[in-house]
């Protein structure tokens, strides 16, 4: 199939077909990189404190690397919470599991909470009401970004804020204490460093990081590719879109719209997919026009 | 359970202007060599002013 072919005059059980077809030959591969960069980006966070502390590197290289820790340690998890790794059941599913609890340490994200919140997202995209990261909505890159901030202020409705009503919605008290323990160590931890004399490094290496990290992954993984977010529907909810930074720099979310269809395509797959997909997802009315 | 972890963490701000923005502040201070003016120590300084923002954030439910 010709990524330009014209499939318009097909039934929608014959494009249905095609895309399983397609969906098909990306499912169930495993994610090497996915995995290694889980524990690889886990064990660079945790090595700069000591690095740091000993003086072996300085503070604002620290900086700079824990910076891109912390906003590449969501993804693994990502991968984990769609079973991707391994499903239940499997030999290795503990691998699964691994990952998604551990990559979103520095992140404070517990996996719990995160997949919890995310299968609903998947669920109920752009639903105002049901879709937990509907407050990432915004008119634009910097209103979006402006948000992104605003969801993490104290008394805000957005945000983790959103996903504590969510839990409680869904009776799940013991996700929220565990989302409240993971908080106790977090502030409790930021407290007892900067009154031992370290809070350029308790700032440096994790507070601003992890702000500067959480703006960036609900900027590309939330708003960007469900922008404008004003339809609901398997075909509707989300899009393709170009980043300048490409799709590297935009955490490979260039081709969301395959993660919302199939959510069980590893990442990496994600482009080779969505070019074999597009005349089909062009012949179900998908936004699929920026790439 | 919901009303005592909503309780606890109701005083967030405040906590976090004194627990971690004033020893922040103080190090920054100290840091960077400031010369204080009427006799006041980093330490002081980081009382007042992480103090006065955690206070301002818990009265408005927002930093920015």
């Amino acid at each position: 199939m010709s990524p330009t072919q014209d499939l318009s005059n097909l039934s929608d059980a014959e494009l249905m077909r095609m895309e399983r077809e397609v969906a098909a030959r990306h499912l169930n591969k495993f994610p090497y990189f996915a995995v290694f960069w889980a524990f690889s980006n886990l064990a660079i966070w945790l090595a700069l404190w000591p690095l740091v502390f000993m003086g072996i590197i300085p503070l604002w290289l620290g900086f700079i690397i824990a910076t891109a820790n912390v906003t590449l340690s969501y993804l693994p998890s990502h991968e984990a919470q769609h079973d991707i790794i391994a499903k239940p059941g499997s030999k290795l599913r503990w691998l699964n599991q691994l990952v998604g609890h551990t990559s979103t340490l520095p992140l404070v994200l517990p996996y719990q909470v995160a997949k919890i919140t995310h299968m609903d997202h998947h669920k109920h995209a752009n639903d105002p009401d049901l879709d937990p990261d509907y407050s990432t909505h915004a008119d634009g890159p910097l209103h979006a970004i402006w948000k992104s901030l605003y969801n993490r202020q104290p008394r805000a409705n957005g945000g983790f804020n959103a996903y504590g009503e969510v839990l409680q919605r869904k009776g799940r008290m013991d996700v929220i204490l565990i989302s409240v323990a993971y908080q106790v160590v977090h502030f409790g931890t930021l407290f007892a460093l900067a009154w031992s004399g370290y809070a350029l490094e308790a700032a440096l290496l994790w507070w601003i990081p992890r702000h500067i990290a959480l703006t960036y992954i609900q900027y590309y993984l939330s708003w960007a590719p469900h922008n404008p977010g004003l339809t609901k529907g398997r075909y509707r909810d989300t899009r393709s879109f170009r980043s300048i930074l490409g799709n590297i720099g935009s955490l490979g979310m260039q081709y969301h719209i395959i993660h919302h269809l199939h959510p069980r395509i590893p990442l990496y797959r994600t482009p080779r997919a969505y070019w074999e997909m597009k005349p089909i997802l062009e012949a179900r009315g998908c936004d699929v026009h920026a790439l | 359970m919901v009303q005592v972890i909503k309780s606890i963490f109701y005083l967030g701000p405040l906590l976090f202007g004194f627990g971690f923005l004033t020893p922040l502040i103080s190090q920054i201070i100290q840091a960077v060599g400031w010369t204080l003016p009427f006799g006041l120590t980093p330490l002081m300084t980081g009382l007042i002013v992480g103090g006065t923002y955690g206070l301002i954030a818990q009265i408005r439910g927002r930093w920015i």
